[in-house]
């Protein structure tokens, strides 16, 4: 019996030892490609940063008013978030890789899911930028066009003609990514449904006369327009 | 090979190498002018018989595609339609081109095949005009060429006769801005009439700004300020105004992103020019001054307080991107009072900071020109109620006269903004 025990003691320490021996390399492989990583990312995250400086990423950044949007979230300029969110994505890269070296059955696949999921992040976030920018490029030429022909709440217009650029292209980023697909699309439809419905019913009931008076002023024979009475050249 | 053998065809070349050389060039440039081309013609061909009998002379047309049957027109009038007994006197050969022109639509192309005809054939003076003008006679054309052929001008712009209510967007925006930056008082910085010397043409014609924005959109703007930005000898010639034919008309904020993007356009081009002259200098002004129009407007009572303040608060955003903290409160503070008073100082720091904007890209630069266009429209017309309230004419050329000085006094501001914001 005692016997008995010390052997399955044995073998248990042998396996454990055994186990540990095979481990501790991991271990050491992981943090070796850990730290590799880092300074891999490290060494990205400035030659990014170099090569937008060298294209003025910042002067376009503000000419497009990317830069404003960014000073609004607080977030740092374009070049220095361009490069940081590479050096997250390099660094998380290998980390994941580090702990895949570890060979954890539970955490097997984590770093080809994460292979998988970069790509639709990078398409994302360019959704969500371009969105944001074509929706800034649209409220501004249609607050404009609105001012200069005196359309009556001018702001109101452009303002919610951005809001449903970017909803719509946060929508798509969303879908993209995968993230509650259902729930987003169906939330989506019903606001978007909800708010051009409500949208008919106030402008068809409650403001007929201002749309008669609107399509009037479009259709039949234009009155002057602001400043026609002068001479200008 | 030449840069502009590309934009000339083989078939002109031809045409201008059997011209040989001419001492005179008259240019017009047409797209669908047949109403008025004839008459434009008529008057050239008299143009030359009576005032350049002994010169070597070229009327060329160089168009752009009319549908109309314009170049027919200017090729079918022959010499005798002009003046008969006169044409019979005429002693060299009246040369006649007309010829459609290759690259980008629009009158600067025109033009630049205007120059570039006119250094070829080593032309000492060129006179380019308006085929949209109604009632161009011998004399007038004369009265361009004359100074360009005979008193070595280099260029030679109309000077009319103004009333100070009429091209409020000249009196009030181009015209004392251009008088502030380059220094020299040129009255009608947008006229599409001018003469210039073989020198000046073979000059612009060389310039690779003719495909730039600059060029494109404002092409006699940009001659102007050339002009004044170079070593050239610039003067005036007084003319009556003539009537044009109505075309569609564009709207405000349109005119003034052509006009005012040009003229910021010219600017920029011109940079190292203008920043380094201060104060201003009449330009040599020849011949009588026809008689004053009438103003253009009756006295009315117009109140902008209004628009101005739903201006501000829309445009706001906008605003916030390119004046001055200081400049948007005067705006709000002017807004309030009733009937607007939009004072001189207040509008060139207005004017100023939007070409300061306009040069650091503060944003999409039709969109900065668009949002000048509310403020301009509440300055002309608090500035035609005042004039309302003037006793006389030579009232409101004085009025005229303070805002070219309050634009020439403030030019340093704009100065170290520019140069600031490089």
């Amino acid at each position: 019996m005692t016997q008995q025990i010390i052997d399955a003691l044995r073998q248990a320490w042998t396996t454990f030892l055994g186990d540990v021996a095979a481990f501790v390399p991991r271990v050491a492989a992981a943090l070796s490609i850990v730290v590799a990583g880092w300074l891999i990312a490290a060494a990205a995250r400035a030659a990014v940063r170099r090569v937008l400086g060298w294209v003025h990423v910042n002067r376009l950044a503000e000419r497009s008013e990317l830069a404003e949007m960014l000073r609004t979230a607080q977030l740092p300029s374009a070049e220095i978030l361009a490069s940081r969110v590479v050096f997250w994505l390099v660094w998380i890269g290998f980390l994941l890789a580090g702990v895949d070296a570890l060979q954890f059955r539970s955490l097997e696949g984590i770093v080809v899911g994460f292979v998988q999921f970069v790509p639709r992040l990078f398409v994302a976030v360019a959704i969500v930028l371009v969105g944001v920018l074509v929706a800034n490029f649209a409220w501004r030429a249609t607050l404009l066009a609105a001012v200069n022909a005196r359309l009556p709440s001018a702001r109101l217009l452009a303002a919610g003609l951005r809001f449903v650029i970017v909803t719509t292209s946060v929508a798509i980023a969303l879908e993209q990514i995968r993230v509650a697909t259902a729930v987003v699309l169906t939330a989506f439809a019903i606001a978007f449904g909800a708010v051009m419905l409500g949208l008919a019913i106030a402008f068809g009931l409650g403001g007929r006369d201002v749309a008669k008076r609107l399509l009037e002023q479009q259709f039949t024979t234009r009155g002057p327009r602001d400043g026609d009475d002068m001479t200008h050249l | 090979m030449d840069a502009r053998d590309s934009f000339l065809s083989d078939a002109l070349l031809r045409e201008l190498m059997a011209v040989g050389q001419v001492d005179v060039l008259v240019g017009v440039p047409t797209l669908d002018n047949a109403a008025t081309v004839g008459g434009v013609v008529r008057a050239v061909q008299g143009a030359f018989a009576r005032h350049f009998p002994r010169q070597r002379t070229l009327l060329f047309n160089s168009d752009g595609g009319s549908s109309d049957g314009t170049p027919e027109i200017v090729r079918s009038l022959g010499p005798a339609d002009a003046d008969t007994v006169l044409a019979s006197h005429v002693l060299r050969t009246m040369h006649r081109i007309s010829v459609p022109y290759h690259g980008l639509p629009g009158r600067a192309t025109a033009l630049r095949v205007v120059f570039a005809a006119a250094d070829l054939l080593q032309a000492r003076a060129v006179a380019v005009l308006d085929p949209d003008a109604q009632g161009v006679t011998p004399e007038r054309i004369a009265a361009l060429l004359t100074p360009a052929a005979r008193e070595r001008l280099d260029l030679i712009v109309p000077v009319y006769p103004r009333a100070p209510d009429d091209g409020l967007l000249v009196s009030q925006l181009v015209r004392p801005f251009v008088r502030a930056a380059y220094g020299y008082r040129l009255s009608e910085p947008l006229a599409v009439e001018f003469a210039c010397s073989g020198k000046f043409a073979a000059h612009c014609g060389g310039l690779d700004a003719w495909d730039a924005d600059v060029a494109r959109d404002g092409v006699d703007l940009w001659l102007k300020t050339t002009g004044l930005a170079g070593d050239f000898r610039v003067a005036e010639v007084n003319l009556k105004r003539l009537e044009t034919t109505t075309r569609s008309r564009p709207a405000v904020p349109d005119i003034l992103a052509q006009v005012v993007g040009t003229l910021f356009g010219c600017l920029e081009a011109h940079a190292d020019t203008w920043r380094g002259r201060a104060g201003s200098e009449r330009l040599p002004t020849l011949g009588d001054a026809p008689a004053a129009t009438p103003s253009a407007h009756a006295p009315e009572g117009r109140d902008a307080s209004d628009a101005l303040r739903r201006a501000l608060r829309d445009l706001d955003p906008l605003l916030a991107k390119v004046l001055e903290p200081a400049t948007r409160a005067a705006l709000h503070q002017a807004a309030a009072t009733q009937p607007l008073r939009f004072e001189d100082g207040l509008w060139v720091a207005t004017v100023y900071e939007f070409a300061a904007g306009w040069h650091r890209r503060a944003m999409r630069r039709d969109h900065l020109i668009r949002a000048l266009a509310p403020l301009y429209l509440c300055r002309a017309a608090a500035f035609l109620n005042e004039l309302a309230s003037l006793s006389s004419p030579a009232a409101g050329a004085s009025r005229l006269e303070t805002l070219g000085l309050e634009y020439e006094r403030a030019k340093a501001g704009l100065v170290e903004r520019w140069t600031h914001s490089e």
